[in-house]
C-alpha cells in the first residue's frame, strides 16, 4: 500500500464518517484502500473522473459520465467525494435523497429540468440501440410526460420528478450500487 | 391530460391565448431563463451538491462561501420534517461538517429538555445503525446474492430472495413445532420430566378402534427395507417424533405446571399458520409504502420502467448487454400494446361475438384437461392406497413405486398442463400481458388444486367403510388405524419426490443438454439452445412445496425441518444451475413486480392449506388409536374442554366473545370503519384531480405572463 498511506483512519474520524453518511462503517476501510495509490495519504489523494469511470460497479453503467459528473468537485474525485458517492447509491440511503440526486444525474443539459431532450438522451442510452424509430421516441417520451409532467410545461421540474418516483416500485432497489 | 398535446407543439401556428409557447425558433432560452429566476428554481438550487451552469452562460450561479454559510443557516434552523439526521441532505461532506457544527451551535439555544431528547434520539439512533449492521453480518447468502444481482439484475436477484425468505420461514416454524410439541413429548416419553400419556375413556369407545401396530419393525429387517421405510415412511419411520402418532403424551409436569400437550399442539398449528400469514403480508405490504393513491397501474408505469429502468448494480457486461435488449423488448411490448388495445376497443360486435364464442369453446377444452388431470389423480390415489392396504408387511420395489404413484401423476400434470395451456392462450386473442397473467393464474390453480384432490381423495377413503357407516370409529379403522399418520407420510412422500425431481432435472436434464448445446455442432441441438431461467416456472415449483409443507406440518411436526434443508439445497442447485446450464430469460422480469407475484402466489398456497387443516380439525373425528386427541371427538374439541377448566368469570367472558350477541355488532362496527375509510380514501381522490387541475391552470398562467413579460422586454 505505500509508506504514505500507511495513516490509517482515526476512530474519531470514522466516527465522523458514519454520523454524516448513510455508508456502512465496515466498508469505509475498503473505499480507503481501494483509493490510495502508494505515496499519498487519504486526504490528498485524488482520482480523475475516468478512473472512476473504470472501476467494475461503474464500467458497464450507461450513466456512469453522468453520475461522476454529479459527485465529483471540477471532474476531480477527492476521498469525500467517493464516499458521499458511495453514502447516496448505498442500500441504506433514503428514498428522496437518491430521488434527488437521480434528478441531477438525469438532467443532462443541466437547465434544472428534465426536458425533451433528456429524455431522448435516456431512452437512447437506455436501449443503447441505433434502430430506434423516431415515433416510437417521441411516443414514448409522451407517455412519460403524460404521467409525470402536472404542470403541463413539457418538462419534468425536481418536485415533479420526486412525485412520480416515491410512486415507483422499482426505484429504490435499482437505484444502488454496492461499492 | 388530453390537452397536454396542444401544450407540447412548439409550432402550432399563429398566436393565441391558449398557446403556451411562442412559434419562435429561439423560443426556449428565454423561458428558460426566467424560469431559472423563480423563488421556486432558486430553492432546488441551495440543494444541489455543486455548482450549477445554464448552457449559454446566463444566470450563472455559484456560490459564494458567505452565501452559502447563509444557505446552510437557512437549512440548519428550519426543521424539515422527514429528515431526521444529516446523512440524508444531499450536500457534499465539508457542506454537511458545517451544517453539523451549525446545528450543535444551535442546541445551546435549545431548553435542556430538548437536548437531553436530541441525544436520546441520536444514540438510539446509533444504536439502531449497529444493530442492522451485526444483523447484516448474519444474513444468510449474502455475499452469493450480491453476485448474482451484479451478473444477472435485479429480476432474478428476486427469485433468490425468495428461496431465502422461505428458508428463514420454514426455519422457525421448525423451531415453533419443536419447542413447544416435540421437546416436551421426547423429554417427557425419556423420563426426564413426569408425564402422563393419553388415556382412552374405556366405556365411549369400541375396542377395536385403538388397536394400532406398525408393520415391519419386528423381527429381521433388510438392510434395503430401511431404505424403502426412509423414502415413504413407513416402518421405523413410522413411530418416530416426525409423525403425528408419536404424540401421545397428555400432560408434562414441569414445577408447578402442567404442560398441555394437545392443546400446545392445536395452539402451534393455528400459531405458525398466522404467523406465516402476517409475514408474508408483511413483506408484500413493504414494497408498497410509497404508493398512497394508485390509480394507475404502477407496474405498467411508463416512467417507472425508463426512471428506474436501469438496475444500477449490474457489473458484469454480458448482463448489461442482456438488461439493454430486455428493455427494449419491453418497451416495445408496452407501445404494441397501446396498439392492441386501440384495436380491441375498436372490434365490430360480429368480431366481438366470435371472440367470446371461440374463448367459451376454449375455456370448455382448458376445464376438460383440467378434470382429466384431477380423475387421473383420483384414481391413481385410490389404487395406490390399495396395494399399500393389501401388500402391507411387504416392502419391496414395486410397493415403493405404487407409493410414489400420486406424487408420479402430480408431477407429469403439473409438466404437461402448463404446454397445454401456453398453447390454448394463443387462440383466445389477448392481449400480451394478459396472456402471460392468465396462463400463469391457470398453472397456480392446477398446481394447488391437485393437492386438493390427493387430499379429498385421501379423505373419502378415510371416511368410508364398507358396510357399517363407520358408526364405530367415525372413520375407517381397518385400513386406518392412525390417518393422521398415513396423511402425514403422503405429504412426506410427495415432498420428497419433489425434491428428488427438481434435483434430476437440474443434473440428469440440463447438464447433459448444456453439453449437447455446447459440444455438438447439429442445428437442431443449436436450435433447441439451453434451458431458460424461466422465473414463473420456478416459483410455481417452490409454492407448490410450501403448500405441502404447511399443510403436512400438522400430522408431521418435524416436516418443516426438511423443508427447510431441501429449499437449503434448492438454493445451491439452481445458482449452480443459473450460472452453467441455463440462459437468463428473454422475456424481462422486474424485480418489484416479481416480489408481488411471489408473495400473491404463496398467499394462495397458504390459504388453501388453511382449507384441509380447517376440515379434518373440525370435521373429522380424530383418531383413538395413536395422537394427543385420543380423549376428544375432533381435533378442534381440546379448546372448549379447555374453557371449561377457567375460572367462571374468564370463561363467561369468553363465551360472550364468541357468541351471536357480541359478534354482530363487532362486525357493523368493522364495516363502518370500511365504509368511512373508503369514502375517506374517495375525497381524498378527489382533492388530488382538483389540485392537479390547478397546477395545469397555474402553470398556464405562469408561462402566459412569462411570455407576456418576454415580449415587453423586447419591445422596450
Amino acid at each position: 500500500m505505500g509508506q504514505g498511506s500507511s495513516e490509517s483512519m482515526k476512530t474519531e474520524e470514522l466516527e465522523e464518517y458514519q454520523v454524516l453518511l448513510c455508508f456502512p462503517l465496515s466498508r469505509i476501510h475498503d473505499t480507503f484502500k481501494n483509493m490510495c495509490s502508494p505515496g499519498e495519504g487519504y486526504r490528498e489523494a485524488k482520482m480523475t473522473s475516468e478512473q472512476v469511470c473504470s472501476w467494475p460497479q461503474l464500467k458497464v453503467n450507461p450513466f456512469r459520465d453522468r453520475i461522476c459528473h454529479v459527485f465529483s468537485t471540477d471532474d476531480y474525485f477527492t476521498f469525500e467525494d467517493i464516499l458521499g458517492m458511495a453514502s447516496v447509491f448505498s442500500e441504506k440511503a433514503c428514498p428522496w435523497l437518491k430521488i434527488e440526486y437521480a434528478f441531477f444525474i438525469y438532467d443532462f443539459n443541466e437547465n434544472g429540468f428534465i426536458d425533451e431532450e433528456d429524455l431522448q438522451i435516456i431512452i437512447r442510452r437506455l436501449l443503447n440501440s441505433d434502430d430506434i424509430k423516431e415515433e416510437e421516441l417521441i411516443s414514448l417520451m409522451n407517455h412519460v410526460l403524460d404521467e409525470a409532467d402536472l404542470d403541463n410545461d413539457g418538462m419534468l421540474s425536481l418536485a415533479e420528478f420526486e412525485h412520480v418516483m416515491t410512486k415507483s416500485p422499482d426505484f429504490v432497489l435499482s437505484f444502488q450500487i454496492h461499492f | 391530460m388530453s390537452e397536454a398535446g396542444a401544450a407540447r407543439e412548439p409550432d402550432s401556428g399563429g398566436i393565441n391565448d391558449n398557446e403556451v409557447f411562442l412559434p419562435d425558433t429561439n423560443h426556449l432560452p428565454p423561458t428558460v431563463t426566467f424560469l431559472q429566476e423563480l423563488p421556486s428554481y432558486q430553492s432546488m438550487l441551495r440543494r444541489r451538491p455543486s455548482t450549477v451552469r445554464t448552457r449559454d452562460g446566463q444566470g450563472f450561479v455559484r456560490r459564494s462561501p458567505v452565501e452559502s454559510r447563509s444557505i446552510l443557516e437557512g437549512l440548519g434552523v428550519e426543521s424539515l420534517d422527514r429528515v431526521q439526521s444529516i446523512r440524508e441532505y444531499p450536500l457534499n461532506m465539508s457542506q454537511k461538517r458545517q451544517l453539523r457544527d451549525i446545528q450543535e451551535a444551535n442546541t445551546k439555544y435549545l431548553s435542556g429538555w430538548d437536548q437531553w431528547k436530541q441525544t436520546r434520539s441520536k444514540s438510539w439512533r446509533k444504536f439502531l445503525d449497529e444493530t442492522k449492521e451485526l444483523s447484516s453480518y448474519l444474513e444468510l447468502w449474502r455475499h452469493d446474492i450480491r453476485n448474482i444481482e451484479g451478473k444477472f439484475g435485479t429480476g432474478i436477484q428476486s427469485y433468490f430472495s425468495f428461496l431465502r425468505f422461505l428458508v428463514l420461514l420454514n426455519f422457525v416454524i421448525f423451531v415453533l413445532m419443536f419447542s413447544f410439541i416435540t421437546l416436551p413429548s421426547a423429554v417427557s416419553k425419556h423420563g426426564v420430566l413426569n408425564g402422563s400419556y393419553v388415556k382412552v375413556p374405556p366405556k365411549s369407545i369400541e375396542p377395536q378402534c385403538t388397536v394400532y401396530t406398525v408393520s415391519g419393525t419386528k423381527g429381521l429387517i433388510y438392510f434395503y427395507n430401511y431404505i424403502i421405510d426412509l423414502l415413504s415412511g413407513t416402518g421405523f419411520l413410522e413411530m418416530t417424533s416426525l409423525f403425528y402418532g408419536y404424540y401421545t403424551i397428555d400432560k408434562v409436569q414441569f414445577n408447578v405446571i402442567k404442560y398441555n400437550v394437545p392443546l400446545a399442539y392445536l395452539l402451534t398449528t393455528l400459531a405458525y399458520l398466522s404467523l406465516s400469514l402476517i409475514w408474508i403480508v408483511k413483506r408484500s405490504v413493504e414494497g408498497f409504502k410509497q404508493s398512497l393513491i394508485r390509480d394507475e397501474d404502477q407496474f405498467q408505469s411508463y416512467c417507472n420502467k425508463i426512471f428506474a429502468g436501469w438496475d444500477f448494480c449490474i457489473t458484469d457486461i454480458n448482463a448489461a448487454r442482456l438488461k439493454h435488449s430486455s428493455l427494449q423488448y419491453e418497451l416495445k411490448t408496452d407501445l404494441e400494446e397501446e396498439r392492441l388495445r386501440q384495436k380491441i376497443a375498436e372490434r365490430t360486435t360480429d368480431q366481438k361475438l366470435r371472440i367470446y364464442c371461440l374463448r367459451i369453446f376454449l375455456n370448455i377444452i382448458v376445464l376438460a384437461v383440467l378434470s382429466g388431470c384431477f380423475y387421473s389423480l383420483f384414481r391413481a390415489t385410490v389404487f395406490s392406497q390399495e396395494k399399500i392396504s393389501n401388500d402391507s408387511g411387504k416392502p419391496n420395489v414395486d410397493n415403493l413405486l405404487v407409493q410414489y404413484l400420486p406424487s408420479m401423476v402430480i408431477t407429469l400434470a403439473n409438466f404437461i398442463a402448463p404446454l397445454i395451456f401456453s398453447l390454448i392462450i394463443k387462440f383466445e386473442d389477448y392481449s400480451p400481458a394478459f396472456e402471460i397473467r392468465l396462463t400463469l393464474m391457470r398453472c397456480v390453480f392446477v398446481r394447488l388444486a391437485n393437492i386438493g384432490v390427493l387430499l379429498f381423495s385421501l379423505g373419502t377413503r378415510i371416511t368410508s367403510c364398507a358396510s357399517e357407516k363407520c358408526t364405530a370409529c367415525g372413520y375407517n379403522y381397518k385400513l386406518y388405524p392412525c390417518w393422521e399418520s398415513r396423511v402425514g407420510q403422503e405429504m412426506y412422500k410427495l415432498m420428497i419426490f419433489d425434491f428428488i425431481i427438481i434435483f434430476a432435472i437440474t443434473v440428469f436434464v440440463d447438464f447433459p443438454r448444456k453439453l449437447i448445446v455446447t459440444y455438438s455442432s447439429w442445428k437442431a441441438f443449436q436450435w433447441c439452445g439451453l434451458q431458460e431461467f424461466a422465473i414463473p416456472d420456478k416459483v410455481l415449483e417452490i409454492v407448490y412445496g410450501q403448500t405441502i409443507c404447511w399443510i403436512g406440518t400438522f400430522y408431521s411436526p418435524l416436516l418443516p425441518a426438511i423443508a427447510t434443508i431441501k429449499y437449503f439445497v434448492i438454493f445451491y442447485i439452481k445458482k449452480i444451475s443459473l450460472m452453467h446450464t441455463c440462459r437468463p430469460s428473454t422475456r424481462p422480469f422486474r424485480a418489484s413486480s416479481s416480489n408481488f407475484f411471489f408473495l400473491v402466489v404463496l398467499l394462495i398456497g397458504l390459504v388453501l392449506a388453511f382449507i384441509p387443516l380447517g376440515l379434518s380439525m373440525t370435521h373429522l373425528r380424530s383418531s383413538k388409536a395413536c395422537g394427543p386427541f385420543v380423549n376428544f371427538n375432533r381435533s378442534w374439541d381440546v379448546v372448549p374442554y379447555t374453557i371449561h377448566t377457567f375460572p367462571a368469570a374468564l370463561r363467561k367472558v369468553l363465551n360472550g366473545i364468541a357468541s351471536e350477541a357480541f359478534a354482530v355488532p363487532f362486525f357493523m362496527v368493522i364495516c363502518l370503519v370500511m365504509f368511512y375509510f373508503i369514502a375517506l380514501a374517495g375525497a381524498h381522490k378527489r382533492v388530488v384531480d382538483q389540485l392537479r387541475e390547478q397546477l395545469v391552470m397555474e402553470s398556464r398562467d405562469k408561462l402566459f405572463l412569462i411570455r407576456k413579460l418576454t415580449e415587453a422586454q423586447r419591445h422596450s
